[in-house]
């Protein structure tokens, strides 16, 4: 998903170490974060988030690889890796989860696309089926003889 | 038709037999014109405007890159196509447009290869290139949407519309601007740390704690903070070479 020397020609955002953000930020290219964020972070596209960062910012993208700090709601269309040293603590809503271990996820969880699931049938338009009705008949015994 | 804007400096013996090679490959390809050289005495502005009325379609600059910032300012606003032959030491412009160094260039303009670029404007002034700013406790208003802060160590910005800065491109056609910052940590022991980040926006208000010089590549000129950034999307009209990175 994020290689090390990318050969795409997109807008590509960096947010270096020494660089705090404030407000609204969105783009529609890759956005690579190693500072501070606060407010909302939003891409089409890719997001990395590096182990020092923080975001006090809901975030929104494609895919995602987080291995530093968010304290807001997450939502990745498809692809959140959690690393070993991400701390997310916020809702989140992702289509494919991947969590390292030592991540900290506290909040709520929404893995998969909601349109998947299959529908629960209406009981209520099926037939009735009745059942016979029962009479009292004499039984008779039957003995097997042993051989 | 063609007319020729000469630098000053140019009268200068070191640049005759430069000149000369010029002047006849013009007259060669069929495209020589009327020459005037630039002077803090003449006005341009008025000069330029009636030989447009007279039918001047494209206009040559013939010097570096800090008549070419001079002359931009003037000639943004007549709707004629801008030329570059460059001559002299500081070249950037025609180096980034792919126009090679004097005679060559000749061939360049006879080709006529037209793009519309976009202009940079700081505070109502024109560039085509770059602007530097440097220190620290520096805001960046990006598009009115965020704010970059930038504090602790040296910070060195590079704002961009037609450069190479960290051996990234900046885009000329996009109708944006290119942000790169470079911040520099000092440490008593070991090596200095370094960080790069880069942004992409349309207008940009630059305020500091105290009033900063920003640097215009171009014409080598200072603007001082605050100050309104913003890009004016294919404005010029340029003849660039072959060999231009876009």
């Amino acid at each position: 998903m994020f290689k090390e020397t990318p050969t795409t020609n997109e807008t590509e955002t960096v947010i270096g170490p020494s660089v705090k953000v404030e407000g609204d930020f969105a783009t529609e290219g890759n956005i690579i974060i190693q500072g501070i964020i606060c407010g909302t972070v939003k891409t089409s596209k890719n997001l990395r988030v590096g182990p020092k960062s923080k975001i006090f910012a809901s975030v929104s993208a494609e895919n995602a690889l987080i291995s530093g700090e968010i304290q807001g709601n997450v939502r990745v269309k498809d692809k959140l890796e959690l690393t070993s040293t991400a701390k997310i603590y916020g809702d989140i809503k992702v289509g494919t989860l991947i969590i390292a271990g030592g991540a900290i996820l506290n909040g709520k969880c929404q893995v998969g696309n909601a349109k998947d699931k299959t529908t629960k049938p209406d009981f209520s338009k099926q037939e009735k089926i009745e059942l016979a009705p029962q009479t009292k008949t004499a039984t008779k015994k039957t003995t097997t003889k042993k051989k | 038709m063609y007319y020729y804007l000469y630098d000053s400096r140019l009268g200068d013996k070191k640049y005759h037999n430069t000149i000369a090679k010029i002047e006849t490959r013009l007259t060669d390809l069929g495209i020589n014109g009327k020459i005037n050289r630039l002077s803090f005495l003449k006005n341009i502005n008025q000069i330029l405007t009636e030989e447009i009325k007279r039918g001047v379609k494209t206009i040559v600059i013939v010097g570096d890159d800090k008549t070419i910032g001079q002359v931009l300012n003037i000639v943004k606003e007549l709707n004629a196509t801008i030329g570059i032959i460059p001559v002299g030491n500081d070249n950037n412009i025609a180096k980034l447009l792919g126009i090679p160094y004097g005679e060559q260039a000749c061939d360049t303009i006879s080709s006529r290869l037209v793009t519309k670029l976009d202009l940079g404007n700081i505070n109502n002034y024109s560039f085509l290139t770059s602007l530097e700013i440097g220190g620290k406790n520096i805001s960046l208003e990006c598009d009115g949407s965020y704010v970059i802060n930038l504090e602790g160590g040296e910070n060195i910005i590079n704002i961009g519309n037609l450069n190479c800065c960290f051996q990234e491109f900046a885009d000329p056609l996009d109708g944006k601007l290119d942000i790169y910052v470079e911040n520099k940590k000092r440490r008593i022991i070991g090596k200095n740390k370094y960080s790069l980040s880069h942004f992409v926006n349309k207008t940009i208000r630059v305020t500091g704690k105290k009033t900063l010089p920003i640097f215009i590549t171009d014409e080598k000129k200072i603007v001082k903070t605050p100050a309104t950034i913003t890009v004016e999307p294919k404005k010029i009209k340029v003849i660039v070479g072959k060999g231009r990175y876009f």
